[in-house]
């Protein structure tokens, strides 16, 4: 039997987190939760998930904060990461922490369907993208 | 003096018999003489008629007998291949020398379809042996005023070109969709740069996916951006880049309502 790929969501919104762990156990993922950025920071480095889905406007710490501390760690450096946001990339700052972080995608949220983000996710970790 | 004559030298030939289906001429040559039996010969080519239609069929007489009138007895039938009489119907015509007319036999409205005989028949006076002529012609159903297997026909190739068309249609637009859709390469631009140009790239193929090319035109609106116009590639920008990313994505966001999602993966473009 294959291994289970360790899905990390870190999201801050129970309902579309809870939906989005159903779908992923539905296609044979392991899912991890996190409901802010500094929880999601302590449990991909305790973890080592195989991708992290990550929002970016969440309490204690953003995501966008939690993304640099990963990829600080020698095992986050190239861990892929599709954010999922509702925040529209119109700042500059933001753009360079998008090119400098290099997350896989950068999804808004209302264009995106659950399952769709779980196909890219399944296309990620089978290395056809 | 003019009676014997009549015996011995009158003949009336059929001498011509056409079955008339529209403009369509199906001919079938007659030669009989009175006291003898037509012989005919049909063309392969069957004409076809619809229940309750009007069968036209052309008859020629002519009279050999040195130009005296005779008054010639005409019966026309319509029988089944078990030689049945569906339909009859007889007039009696005068012949001096010769007469053309047509003749529309009125197939029964009731007539199922199939293959019938439609035979005429000449006797004129003193013969005991009728000269005759038939041909065989079709009676098939309409279906909006074509006939049944002709419907069929023309339907399997409206049908087959509607597949083709849509077959066509849907290869043209698969090769419009990756002809405009493909993400652009951009290996030849320096490493460190590269990320910038697939990240407008990628804005501006999606938000031309979305609206068409007006998002051609907004990108080449943006201050500092440079791309082709035709394609959407970029091809450079004078200023810094974040900037101009997004300053393109609030462009975007305010003049067409939509937010930008991007894709960073670009290194396995093959």
């Amino acid at each position: 039997m294959a291994k289970q790929r360790k899905i990390l969501v870190i999201e801050d919104d129970k309902s579309l987190r809870g939906a989005i762990v159903d779908v992923l156990r539905l296609k044979n993922f392991l899912p991890l939760e996190a409901s802010n950025g500094q929880e999601g920071l302590g449990m991909a480095l305790a973890e080592h998930p195989d991708l992290i889905l990550l929002d970016l406007l969440m309490p204690v710490m953003n995501g966008m904060e939690a993304l640099k501390k990963i990829r600080e760690n020698e095992w986050g450096k190239n861990v892929p990461v599709i954010v999922l946001t509702v925040r529209s990339a119109t700042d500059e700052k933001l753009i360079e922490d998008i090119t400098s972080l290099r997350p896989a995608y950068y999804l808004i949220k209302s264009d995106w369907k659950i399952h769709d983000v779980v196909k890219k996710i399944d296309k990620i970790l089978s290395g056809k993208e | 003096m003019i009676k014997k004559l009549f015996n011995n030298f009158v003949a009336i030939f059929i001498f011509c018999f056409f079955a008339m289906i529209g403009s369509v001429l199906a001919p079938i040559a007659v030669s009989a003489a009175t006291n003898t039996l037509a012989q005919s010969k049909t063309n392969s080519q069957l004409e076809k008629v619809a229940p309750g239609e009007l069968l036209p069929v052309s008859v020629k007489l002519s009279n050999f007998g040195g130009g005296v009138k005779v008054d010639v007895y005409i019966k026309y039938s319509i029988t089944n291949n078990q030689g049945g009489e569906i339909y009859s119907t007889s007039d009696t015509v005068a012949v001096e020398t010769t007469a053309n007319f047509t003749k529309n036999l009125q197939v029964p409205s009731d007539i199922a379809a199939g293959t019938y005989i439609a035979k005429t028949s000449i006797i004129y006076q003193g013969q005991l042996t009728s000269a005759s002529s038939q041909f065989t012609f079709i009676v098939e159903n309409k279906i909006l005023g074509v006939f049944q297997s002709d419907f069929f026909l023309y339907a399997g190739i409206a049908v087959a070109a509607g597949a083709v068309l849509i077959i066509l249609t849907r290869l043209f637009i698969r090769r419009v969709r990756l002809t405009r859709f493909t993400p652009l390469d951009y290996r030849n631009v320096p490493a460190d740069d590269r990320v910038f140009y697939e990240i407008l790239s990628d804005s501006i193929m999606q938000m031309r996916n979305h609206v068409g090319d007006s998002a051609i035109i907004i990108a080449a609106n943006i201050k500092g951006l440079n791309i082709d116009e035709k394609t959407g590639r970029v091809l450079g920008f004078t200023d810094n880049p974040s900037k101009v990313i997004a300053n393109l994505v609030s462009e975007y966001e305010k003049q067409l309502g939509k937010k930008v999602s991007f894709s960073l993966l670009r290194d396995k473009i093959e």
